[in-house]
């Protein structure tokens, strides 16, 4: 059972990361190789104002929402007016020295020993103890996020951003200022994916800088591009996907020699074959040229 | 009177001048035409009134503010639309999509005030919907809202560029070759279209055409443009009649491209 939950847990988790991710990739367009650096910020600054400061969870993630905003505005601003595969390289650039500043600023983040005894959060004055309790609370977190990705989509906003995927020039020729949704998008994405960091971080309370390489991003991605970029519910299906494949391939009668390995090999496998078969996922409608 | 004004405008390409040295003035309330054989600069000056191009000289004014090295997204706010040769639709989005991106009254294109999803702003989103089914209808690809834009042919594309500008409801239009690529029947449309807009709506509109026919009917002034210089302007019977005018085009002044590219 609370294996379940535990899945439930990590599934709220990367639902509202793939989701604000996609509101990058399947709508504005921007390719961004740093989501991972945005929600290992939301897991440390929370973290540390949680254990460091004796802060309580909520404050601590007003914070760290408003850290990955302003540190997001900062990537976005100069990176944005340079060209789709320069933005790309701008990203991975952030996502670098992110993880860097976790493995080696010892001082602050104890580097790669990593934090623990992360406190778990309170709500309305009781402190959510037990593996039920937290899903229901990160379920309800998440679902707060999910609920405001879904209008972000939906809104004229989103319409907007969809438009400047599709055609830039067309776009500014109709008084849209491209860079201003562009950094919008940028910045709502990271703040999103902080609040998945906030969770992550309260949940396992222990973290270290390995949760957010970039290997971390390019799970987020390939959960995005499984299940289809450009709107709501292809995210949704690939995070299923990529967060279960994994566990239903440890049902099957591998000798455990071998297999770590093979379910690698296994799950690489199916998402070549998926991307063979449905280059614009399992759900999506916007095929990536 | 002048609405817009170009003021020795030049733009130079690796050392060849593209625009050179070009003033020009168009009327509120008429149609200008600008003609010229392929590569005499007319979309390049479309490019430089637009902002997508900034002059390497001289000065544009529109209503009596300079816009050059403007952005154009604020060029277009002010109100210069613009249609595309390359027609540039919302290929991924609904022929609805496309026209409701347009609209210059959406308050909640700010996410801050698309979390809230509140009732004047979702009635507001109803109006803009209805007001963009009325310009679907007026290009005539009414019962298409839904379908996506790239599957439309070429010409029906053109017409939903054309219902995107109206809705975005500029009062200078710019308009790049409106009828190429466009069947017979469609061309009278377009052409009744923008007489209307002008009439009616008030509007100012400069035309790129290649089809003389069309801008026969439809100007009140022209302007011929080679080389990146404007040679001569007046009344289209005078420019067309012109000797020099029509060597340069080459005894192609009579034609009419319907399929043309």
């Amino acid at each position: 059972m609370s294996y379940i939950l535990h899945l439930l847990i990590l599934l709220s988790i990367y639902s509202v990361l793939s989701l604000s991710l996609n509101l990058l990739v399947g709508y504005t367009g921007l390719f961004s190789l740093a989501h991972a650096a945005f929600y290992g910020i939301g897991a440390y600054i929370t973290t540390l104002l949680m254990v460091k400061a004796s802060w309580g969870f909520f404050p601590a993630l007003v914070v760290a929402i408003l850290g990955a905003i302003l540190l997001s505005l900062i990537v976005a601003i100069p990176s944005l007016r340079l060209r789709g595969d320069y933005f790309v390289l701008a990203t991975l650039g952030f996502q670098t020295i992110i993880f860097y500043i976790l493995y080696n600023w010892v001082g602050l983040t104890n580097g790669p020993y990593g934090i623990p005894g992360i406190p778990r959060p309170k709500f309305l004055g009781f402190e959510i103890n037990s593996i039920f309790a937290y899903s229901v609370f990160s379920i309800f977190l998440s679902g707060i996020c999910l609920l405001l990705l879904w209008r972000i989509c939906m809104s004229p906003f989103g319409r907007t951003l969809k438009a400047i995927r599709d055609d830039e020039i067309a776009a500014s020729a109709l008084g849209k200022n491209i860079y201003r949704f562009k950094a919008l998008a940028f910045a709502l994405s990271g703040a999103f994916a902080s609040v998945s960091g906030a969770l992550f971080a309260s949940y396992m309370r222990y973290i270290d800088p390995t949760s957010f390489t970039l290997m971390e991003t390019v799970f987020i991605l390939s959960a995005v591009l499984i299940g289809g970029a450009g709107n709501i519910k292809g995210p949704i299906i690939g995070t299923m996907f990529v967060i279960l494949l994994p566990e239903v391939l440890r049902f099957l009668q591998i000798p455990d020699t071998i297999a770590p390995n093979v379910r690698q090999i296994l799950y690489g496998l199916l998402i070549l074959i998926l991307m063979r078969l449905r280059p614009q996922g399992l759900g999506g409608e916007y095929k990536l040229q | 009177m002048s609405i817009l004004e170009l003021r020795q405008v030049s733009k130079l390409f690796d050392g060849i001048k593209a625009v050179d040295g070009v003033s020009l003035s168009f009327e509120r309330g008429k149609i200008t035409g600008l003609i010229g054989p392929n590569g005499a600069g007319k979309t390049t000056l479309f490019h430089l009134i637009t902002g997508f191009l900034r002059p390497d000289a001289g000065a544009i004014y529109y209503k009596g503010k300079r816009i050059d090295g403007w952005p154009s997204w604020r060029i277009a706010s002010e109100g210069i639309g613009r249609l595309f040769q390359d027609v540039r639709v919302f290929k991924q989005l609904t022929v609805l999509e496309n026209v409701l991106v347009a609209f210059q009254n959406q308050p909640d294109d700010k996410p801050w005030i698309a979390f809230l999803s509140l009732r004047w702003l979702r009635n507001l989103e109803r109006e803009n919907i209805e007001k963009a089914k009325y310009w679907i209808q007026f290009v005539g690809l009414e019962g298409m809202e839904n379908v996506c834009a790239e599957e439309l042919s070429y010409g029906q594309q053109k017409l939903l560029a054309i219902a995107r500008l109206l809705a975005a409801d500029a009062e200078t239009l710019l308009l790049d070759e409106p009828t190429a690529g466009v069947n017979i029947k469609m061309i009278r449309v377009i052409l009744d279209m923008i007489e209307k807009l002008v009439k009616e709506e008030k509007k100012t509109i400069v035309i790129i055409e290649h089809n003389m026919q069309v801008i026969r009917d439809v100007a009140d002034w022209v302007y011929f443009m080679n080389e990146g210089k404007i040679i001569s302007c007046g009344p289209p019977e005078e420019i067309l009649e012109n000797k020099e005018i029509r060597r340069i085009y080459m005894g192609i002044q009579n034609f009419t491209p319907i399929v043309g590219r």
